[in-house]
């Protein structure tokens, strides 16, 4: 008799469980950024907690890095990215060899929102500390001059870095010329090509890869609209008029090219200046 | 003297059975069940450490686990046997006190080395399977970590001799941990300016330094671990243990049941 009283409550109740959970699903969100909150904020004191397991602990920090980033950057509303210095710090103190996490760290610091948190002077610092950390690592050397160029747009300062990097055993031969063509032209997009062509030859497949492929195409597509000003410049001088649309260039028999960057998105023209600019709602659009 | 130790071998397999009896070696399935879950796992999570965090969760699992078995089995090896009242008729029989404490010891320290063998086994297997390469280095750190399971047992059996099974407990885990901090013990004047000098380096010679027995962030990263480093360890190890056993022997011998 209780079996079947305790049957029938399962059989009416536990439907009440799926049912409810959808229903919280529904107005929480089914994938809910975790509250993140970090207790110990000093590496030191984390790594006081764990003697002999260090390693491990740096293990478990980092993987915990990695998962805020990821998850903050696809489901949080609020994506300042808050404990992602703190947990590469404390990652960093616990193992100061894990070079994945200087580097990963510094480019979840460094990109710019959407990707990353947009504060490149803080992944400069992680690097900085890296390099400082592990005086044998010519990689870490190159990407802290790397990043002082690409997001400091400091070429004295990269080139200063890579001549460093150039000394240390074991370096790749081409720092040393890398540097002198820095310092010789100042900085422009070509040195900003082939700094994202090393870090994408370099990188392993996965985060790091991807991103510097899409630094490259959007160096790419910066050099397509800029053919394409040039395109309405010629248009201007057969025909006496800028085009009204980008679409007349080809007719007009100066552009064989495609209209749009690799993403899909079609070229911003402005017909006042006759300037062709990546559009703002395309992917491969970045502030100057 | 063949027969004295012929006796410490026989409680040795004893106590090796007991403890395999009192399901210690469980802790073994627990570790095959994490390291099938990290090998599976660790690829998606970690992005590109996936070696390193497999080598750092096993060599961990080893030092902690074997920790834990070596405080709390060799405490209980002595003083719950006296709490128990179950050592007296084994004093009762043809067998010192001495070759008791000693064979407890070896029962012991065999069933670290058999644990610490198959975690190394199941290391090695999940690192085969997900397709990595089967690394001699790391055999380094688990001799180390075994010398200092050893040096662990020691210090419980020790305690266990001159208290309870708690307290032995409590005071086993703190000199461990003490050990484990040795370098915060030598430069303790830089935490607590009024500390004396001399207090500080005795305590650094007192304490058994467990970071010596600590390589497992070396063969990580594939430094090599020098056969003489090895081998002063090994010399450093066998001298702490002979002392605090005979320490141990002593206090066991010279102890009142009545």
């Amino acid at each position: 008799m209780k079996r079947r009283w305790a049957g029938a409550i399962v059989a009416v109740v536990f439907p009440l469980v799926p049912w409810s959970q959808s229903r919280i699903d529904t107005d929480v969100g089914e994938f809910r950024a975790q509250q993140e909150v970090l207790y110990l904020w000093s590496g030191d004191h984390v790594k006081r907690l764990f003697p002999g397991f260090e390693g491990l602990a740096a293990d478990v920090y980092w993987l915990r890095t990695v998962q805020y980033f990821g998850g903050t950057r696809l489901y949080a509303r609020d994506k300042s990215f808050e404990l992602l210095r703190p947990l590469i710090e404390i990652t960093t103190t616990l193992d100061p060899r894990l070079e994945i996490a200087y580097r990963y760290g510094a480019v979840f610091l460094s990109e710019r929102p959407p990707i990353g948190a947009g504060r490149p002077r803080e992944g400069i610092e992680v690097l900085s500390r890296g390099a400082a950390r592990n005086p044998d690592s010519w990689r870490l050397r190159q990407e802290l001059g790397f990043f002082h160029f690409l997001y400091l747009h400091d070429a004295h300062r990269a080139a200063a870095v890579l001549e460093e990097a150039s000394t240390i055993p074991g370096a790749a031969f081409w720092l040393r010329t890398f540097a002198a063509s820095l310092l010789a032209q100042g900085g422009d997009r070509e040195a900003s090509r082939r700094m994202w062509r090393q870090m994408f030859e370099q990188a392993e497949a996965g985060i790091l890869k991807e991103n510097a492929r899409l630094q490259l195409r959007i160096l790419d597509a910066r050099d397509a609209a800029d053919d394409l000003t040039a395109a309405v410049a010629e248009f201007e001088r057969r025909h006496g008029r800028r085009p009204e649309r980008l679409d007349e260039l080809v007719r007009g028999g100066v552009w064989r090219g495609p209209l749009a960057d690799t993403a899909g998105v079609p070229f911003h023209y402005d017909g006042q200046t006759g300037r062709v600019t990546v559009a703002t709602e395309s992917p491969l659009w970045r502030p100057r | 003297m063949g027969r004295g130790l012929s006796r410490v071998a026989a409680v040795a397999a004893n106590t090796f059975r007991e403890t395999v009896r009192e399901r210690v070696l469980y802790n073994l399935v627990f570790f095959a069940i994490l390291m099938t879950a990290s090998g599976l796992l660790l690829g998606q999570l970690s992005i590109r450490q996936d070696e390193k965090i497999l080598i750092d969760i096993g060599l961990g699992a080893i030092d902690l686990f074997g920790t834990l078995i070596a405080v709390f089995i060799g405490v209980g090896l002595v003083s719950k046997e006296i709490e128990r009242r179950s050592l007296y008729p084994l004093l009762a029989k043809p067998l010192s006190r001495g070759e008791l404490f000693l064979g407890k010891f070896a029962g012991l320290v065999f069933t670290l080395l058999v644990n610490v063998a198959v975690m190394m086994a199941g290391l090695y297997a999940t690192l085969a399977a997900t397709g990595r390469g089967v690394e001699p280095r790391l055999l380094a750190a688990a001799y180390a970590t075994l010398l200092g399971l050893v040096l662990v047992v020691a210090i419980a059996m020790l305690f266990s001799t001159v208290t309870s099974s708690v307290l032995a407990s409590v005071l086993s885990v703190g000199v461990v941990v003490a050990g484990r901090f040795s370098d915060v013990v030598r430069h303790m004047g830089e935490v607590l300016p009024g500390a004396p000098r001399w207090l500080s380096e005795v305590l650094y010679a007192v304490i058994p330094n467990f970071q010596n027995f600590d390589f497992k962030d070396r063969v990580a990263y594939g430094d090599p671990v020098p056969a003489s480093v090895l081998a002063w360890v090994t010399v450093y190890a066998a001298a702490y243990v002979t002392v605090v056993l005979a320490v141990g022997l002593a206090s066991f011998q010279s102890r009142d049941f009545q």
